[in-house]
């Protein structure tokens, strides 16, 4: 089937798979466990805001509230790297990660186990088509659902600092909510294709992040982890916002303490170069597995 | 000509053997492939759908191998066995995103799945979520979905398990008429009686090995040394063993039971050719008159039971 077939059918063929999709992505009880984990750092947010918030010094500037510390820096400075240091293990974390891999294994064994892929399978539906789907219908679902967590608890965090602290800090939201999406388009497609070949998808999406990302990404070849560029990408963003970050914050380093950070915009392509690969290894699985 | 050809088909997973040394040739019209659980019919419906690729042998579905064919699932509808379902849509969703997966425009394919369910009779449920469905419904949507774009070749995995009685007769009636459009139907069940109405052709598979192919009435013929039993009540009980007596005189009977409380007599024989065709003068030169002949062995139960199981009559 030629590629321009395909992008003719999509906007026929996807919307049922998204709606089906998401619909078990929101209702798999596991995703309500992930995101009632997710609201944890919310509730201790909003607990430290009634408990503390009586505490801030406030100035007045042309009209607008602009909080200080006891110490007298500026709240919000103080607010962001609350927010960035708990996002890092929460919505672009660790929980985000394992998000991602119960959301693989809803999209792609799951079928397997309904055994609506073998239906699929003989059908005139060409295996691309069938993963794409599923992985764009993740990556919207995902996205949705962390990119408002995000923004639900940026608000909470930086509430503290008032208007004009969570308006001075948005381009953090906005960073935290494209590492977000690169995220998913990185690791979920990764994920799909493991769901694809492996049979205990789960063990193996972690041993995956664990040995190759996790402990890859602090050594020097660590440019064949997708780690690595999302890192660049975070580190690259917080010095053009001005923040005092160094390359080793961020592992970005080899063992000659070198920066070996990417550019963001070679990042960016390269975690889409991974997002696409995979898509088509993925596939290649899809067609080739006997039932 | 044939449509499905399977040529010394063997499918190995792993150690396990699926089929074995197959060779078919399946032509338009109802082919029955019956068979005890695990005896192969999945395996050989699977390879035919290229879901599973041969181990040794070829497959050919139309002239082209299925599993790399890619054309070929335009023609092909499938029923499986099991459910293949998204749940939370409802049938018309369901078969008409199959429709649409074959390239007909939404309108057409919502169009068509209405009346292919219509057709089946599920105009009352057909907008509820498949996950309210009875068994008898959700066997009725796996039906219209591999039905309503008219493949050329329909491939039905026990299309009858679960299904109610009107159910059931609603399935036979559609696939008498798609047979009569001159459509290649390969029916598998392991109730007889169900393909005994659909077909004569028949395929007898056991472990992985096809035991017979053709015309059941064919197979049974070629299992001539096999005895089949033949009862006979005269409408005279007191015929009854007057006419055993005589009938054990013929080389061709070789066995023969009175059952005066049953008012009737069974008999065993080798040549049932030859038992139908002299039967007739020896009870007109002995005057008697018969009220039936019944010979349960020429079903696809018996013929099952005796190539499936080995059982003999006794």
């Amino acid at each position: 089937m030629e590629i321009s077939k395909m992008f003719k059918r999509f906007p026929t063929l996807f919307p049922p798979i998204f709606k089906d999709c998401s619909y078990r992505l929101i209702t798999n009880k596991l995703t309500w466990v992930l995101v009632a984990i997710l609201m944890l750092p919310c509730a201790l947010g909003l607990l430290v805001y009634y408990e503390f918030s009586g505490d801030r010094i406030s100035e007045e500037v042309d009209g607008e509230k602009i909080y200080y510390t006891s110490s007298g820096e500026l709240l919000h400075e103080d607010l962001r790297v609350l927010f960035l240091e708990i996002s890092e293990y929460f919505g672009i974390g660790f929980i985000a990660l394992l998000l991602g891999i119960m959301f693989s294994s809803e999209l792609i064994s799951e079928e397997y186990n309904l055994k609506t892929m073998q239906i699929l399978r003989t059908s005139p539906i060409h295996p691309v088509e069938i993963f794409t789907y599923r992985y764009i219908s993740g990556i919207i679902t995902g996205v949705i659902l962390l990119g408002l967590y995000s923004t639900l608890f940026y608000i909470i965090v930086m509430m503290g600092a008032g208007i004009h602290g969570i308006l001075e800090e948005i381009g953090l939201l906005a960073l935290v909510i494209k590492i977000v999406i690169l995220n998913w388009i990185g690791f979920l497609s990764i994920f799909c294709a493991i769901n694809v070949y492996f049979e205990r998808p789960y063990l193996i999406c972690f041993i995956y992040w664990l040995f190759w990302e996790q402990i890859m990404s602090g050594q020097n070849y660590q440019q064949i982890t997708l780690t690595h560029y999302i890192n660049s990408i975070i580190y690259d963003s917080l010095i053009e916002m001005g923040w005092s970050v160094t390359a080793s914050d961020y592992g970005l380093v080899n063992s000659n303490n070198d920066t070996i950070a990417t550019a963001p915009l070679i990042s960016t392509f390269i975690i889409l170069i991974v997002g696409i690969s995979f898509i088509f290894i993925g596939s290649r699985g899809i067609s080739s597995k006997q039932f | 000509m044939s449509t499905i050809i399977f040529e010394e088909v063997t499918k190995n997973y792993g150690r396990v053997q699926g089929i074995s040394n197959v060779s078919l040739n399946i032509g338009p019209g109802v082919t029955g492939i019956l068979g005890p659980n695990g005896a192969g019919k999945s395996t050989t419906m699977k390879v035919l759908l290229g879901l599973a690729r041969p181990s040794i042998g070829s497959v050919y579905v139309n002239g082209v191998n299925p599993f790399d064919n890619f054309d070929l699932r335009n023609k092909i509808g499938f029923v499986p066995e099991y459910d293949c379902f998204y749940e939370h849509m409802s049938a018309v969703d369901y078969v008409s995103y199959f429709l649409m997966i074959h390239d007909f425009s939404k309108e057409e394919a919502v169009e068509k799945a209405e009346n292919s369910l219509i057709e089946l009779g599920l105009q009352d449920s057909m907008y509820r979520k498949i996950r309210t469905y009875s068994r008898g419904m959700r066997q009725k949507t796996k039906v219209a979905r591999a039905t309503a774009f008219n493949p050329q070749i329909l491939v039905l995995d026990e299309p009858f398990q679960g299904a109610d009685p009107t159910t059931r007769h609603l399935l036979m009636e559609k696939i008498n008429s798609w047979s009569e459009e001159g459509r290649t139907i390969l029916i598998s069940s392991h109730i007889l009686h169900d393909v005994e109405y659909l077909t004569d052709n028949i395929i007898l598979i056991n472990n992985g090995r096809v035991l017979a192919s053709g015309n059941r009435h064919e197979i049974r013929k070629l299992m001539s040394n096999i005895p089949i039993q033949i009862k006979i009540s005269p409408i005279d009980k007191n015929q009854l063993r007057p006419l055993v007596k005589r009938m054990l005189d013929e080389k061709w009977i070789t066995a023969g039971r009175l059952l005066e409380n049953e008012g009737e007599i069974i008999l065993e024989t080798n040549e049932s050719e030859k038992f139908y065709t002299e039967f007739p003068q020896i009870l007109e030169d002995e005057k008697i008159i018969v009220e039936k002949i019944v010979s349960d062995d020429d079903t696809l139960d018996s013929l099952y039971s005796k190539l499936v199981e080995g059982k003999q009559w006794k």
